[in-house]
């Protein structure tokens, strides 16, 4: 008793540091300031807008939620977001693909790993627009794709017309997207799984586990939070998913205009800013209900399986 | 206190010299005089789209520097032009720039007037594009008088020896092509989009011969792209020409992977028979890099004959507006370059263009133009001025106005035969209609 009521009046005593609070707003201001004038204010402006009928020079009135009743009864939006399933199947497989090459570079002594690292990442350097023009004369017919499927084997004429055959020409944009991105989540895996402790993998390894069960046991727990992060972004950048479409599909032509060139035309051609504002707002509303559904799906998953372990630990407490 | 009433005096009296300066008009394009004011002293920064010709340009700024050497002028020359002019018009940074899609009647709230529309009128071609209540707001850099460029040589071969005068010829000449010879019958450049948007161009005069067609009847008209009787006028034809070379193959074979600049030595060489493009295309395709026979390249006009006559449409390509933010200076030694590029530079005929200066002479690619007549659209009615770009809008047709996804999906409906031509005139009619409900708009 004695001694608290000896440290307690000290901790009273502590001033504010003037001097210090002083320091921590100033550093503050500028990307506060930035931050409000680049992204709250736009946005504050941008969910006003999609209330109006309006171009970029004039303002034709409030409309309520008109905009908004559009765009779900328009066959046409309700198609260029489904278009985002592609994306979507593409990105489980580039975390998938991401994943195993994660695991092998970090499990297995692999000579020259960090040139395998480099190569697998170097798309992810590359500007958006640039891999659009490589990729365009990739798919080109009897260009760079088609020559190495002919040289392995394959007749030209069995060969499909990649971006204008409609039944393929998504899946060879979703292609490069997963082309570019699966590096960077590669490298994020590896840097997850570097921080995992390998003595871990060495008593593993004693009690007889393999690889597949390595794998399943340490590295999948150990690199939840940063695989949840991967899964979030990679679903939310395939519901606005836009380079791919928009460079190599000659600006969502023939059939693979996503929503997000949709919103891009909309502001763009028809110039109706409110409208495109409004699908902007939906699009976003979007991305919320998938992010929070999947944190609330892998919580719940995740919950379960840390329950089972703890009750395992548990019980061998007990039997111990 | 005395004192501080003479100051304010002052500053008033300071002022009201100031505002009455600036109330001193600036003299019109056709008031000044070449020549005059030459120690004119001006920085203009010029915003154009032409990329592609730089040295062309700084050329005529040598040569006026010559006559007004005082006058500094910057070409800053932007690849996404359309879309970049139209974020910088309310700027201050940029003196001259070409006129990108806005509303008439906004018009002088970006750009000073650059004079009374009938006497302009009387001295240059094509002064109404943007023109609103009686004054000109800017002048074109060149004209253009739209038809299809075609391979004389491949023609030849292909045994087509008189230009197509109807859809029907047209389509003759093009499967005799595919037959006769290696070229692609029609490259669409469908995957450049603005290249298909074009085909909106021949909607009106062309396949009307009406002047009114584009501006005063097509946003009061019922069904504008519904089959006319003769099923061989209208824009109902124009876009047939195309869904039925697509549906017949008549096509280049991939058309999502085609390259703008790579068709142009295409088309001098004879490896494509004819694309669907403006007269301003024709210089390009002539000299274009690794061509070897610009002699082949020729220009014939789209084939719709209404009552016995063919019809091409002309009108401005980009027109030049000055900054109404700029100062008196700055807006004066614009005019005097405008005056220069207009009616010294030789721009318009160097381009293969219609010539804007009354006084111009036409280049020899119009050689078949003959017997064809060129009309310019006439202006909007009274009051109706930003009618079309509205119901444009409100549709998102977007007619000449950038609608290039509606004319590519004519092609992919075409090739793939997945929906009739009629059905995709008919859902283009409904957006038409409903847009004409919306803005109350007569329908006669």
């Amino acid at each position: 008793m004695s001694v608290m009521s000896k440290v307690q009046p000290d901790l009273r005593r502590k001033r504010i540091n003037w001097q210090k609070v002083a320091v921590i707003v100033l550093f503050a201001i500028v990307p506060l300031f930035l931050l409000i004038l680049f992204t709250y204010v736009p946005f504050v402006k941008m969910i006003q807008f999609s209330f109006y009928n309006m171009s970029y020079t004039k303002n034709k009135g409030f409309v309520g939620f008109d905009n908004y009743l559009k765009v779900f009864s328009k066959s046409e939006y309700v198609g260029a977001m489904l278009l985002s399933l592609y994306y979507m199947a593409g990105a489980v497989v580039q975390l998938a693909l991401a994943l195993f090459f994660a695991s092998v570079l970090s499990l297995e002594n692999i000579r020259g790993g960090g040139v395998y690292k480099a190569i697998m990442f170097f798309p992810f350097l590359v500007n958006g627009i640039a891999i659009g023009y490589i990729f365009k004369y990739f798919y080109t017919r009897g260009f760079v794709l088609d020559s190495v499927l002919q040289a392995i084997g394959f007749k030209l004429d069995s060969l499909p017309y990649w971006l204008r055959d409609q039944s393929v020409n998504n899946w060879s944009l979703v292609f490069t997207s997963v082309w570019k991105y699966c590096g960077q989540n590669m490298v994020l895996f590896i840097g997850a799984i570097a921080s995992i402790d390998p003595t871990l993998y060495e008593a593993a390894t004693i009690d007889g586990a393999n690889r597949w069960q390595q794998f399943k046991a340490i590295i999948l727990p150990g690199i939840k939070t940063v695989f949840m992060l991967n899964l979030i972004l990679s679903i939310t950048g395939s519901l606005s998913a836009f380079e791919p479409a928009y460079v190599v599909g000659s600006m969502g032509a023939n059939g693979t205009a996503t929503f997000f060139i949709k919103i891009h035309q909309m502001a763009h051609v028809s110039q109706k800013v409110g409208q495109a504002c409004a699908m902007a707002m939906v699009l976003m509303g979007l991305i919320l209900i998938f992010t929070v559904a999947q944190r609330l799906f892998f919580r719940y998953v995740m919950k379960d399986s840390e329950n089972t372990f703890n009750a395992k630990a548990n019980k061998a407490k007990a039997l111990w | 206190m005395k004192k501080l009433l003479a100051l304010v005096l002052a500053l008033c009296l300071a002022l009201g010299m100031a505002s009455f300066a600036a109330a001193d008009e600036l003299p019109t394009l056709d008031q000044i005089v070449w020549g005059e004011n030459t120690d004119l002293t001006a920085k203009i920064h010029f915003v154009y789209h032409r990329t592609d010709i730089p040295e062309k340009l700084q050329g005529y700024v040598d040569e006026f520097n010559k006559t007004y050497p005082n006058v500094e002028i910057e070409y800053e020359l932007i690849t996404d032009y359309a879309e970049n002019a139209l974020l910088r018009i309310g700027n201050n940074d940029w003196t001259i720039m070409g006129i990108p899609t806005v509303d008439k009647d906004e018009l002088s709230k970006y750009y000073i007037s650059l004079g009374k529309l009938d006497t302009l009128n009387g001295l240059y071609n094509f002064m109404s594009n943007w023109a609103y209540e009686g004054e000109a707001y800017g002048i074109p850099s060149t004209g253009n008088a739209n038809g299809i460029l075609y391979n004389k040589r491949i023609f030849a071969e292909a045994g087509v020896t008189e230009l197509p005068k109807t859809p029907a010829e047209f389509l003759d000449a093009l499967r005799a092509v595919k037959e006769k010879t290696d070229a692609i019958p029609l490259y669409t450049n469908y995957a450049a989009g603005w290249t298909m948007g074009a085909w909106d161009a021949y909607i009106g005069v062309a396949a009307t011969g009406k002047a009114e067609y584009q501006n005063q009847i097509l946003p009061h008209a019922k069904d504008p792209f519904a089959k006319q009787e003769d099923e061989l006028t209208g824009p109902y034809a124009v876009y047939k020409i195309l869904y039925d070379a697509a549906a017949e193959g008549l096509i280049e074979e991939d058309y999502t992977t085609t390259d703008w600049e790579g068709c142009k030595p295409m088309l001098n060489n004879g490896q494509i028979a004819t694309m669907v493009l403006g007269s301003w295309a024709f210089t390009q395709m002539r000299d274009a890099e690794g061509g070897e026979h610009p002699e082949d390249v020729g220009y014939m006009a789209f084939p719709i004959t209404v009552d016995g006559k063919q019809y091409a449409p002309a009108g401005p390509d980009y027109c030049f507006g000055i900054n109404v933010q700029a100062s008196d200076d700055e807006k004066l030694a614009s005019l005097y370059y405008l005056k220069y590029v207009t009616e010294q530079s030789g721009f318009a005929y160097s381009e293969g263009g219609v010539p804007i200066d009354k006084n111009g002479e036409y280049p020899d690619l119009y050689a078949a133009f003959d017997g064809i007549d060129m009309v310019a659209d006439a202006d909007a009615l009274e009051g109706e001025a930003t009618l079309l770009s509205e119901l444009n809008s409100e549709s998102e047709l977007a007619i000449n106005a950038g609608g290039n996804t509606k004319v590519q999906e004519i092609v992919e409906h075409g090739f793939n035969h997945d929906k009739d031509f009629d059905d995709i005139m008919a859902d283009w009619n409904e957006a038409w209609s409903d847009a004409q409900a919306t803005l109350n708009v007569e329908v006669k």
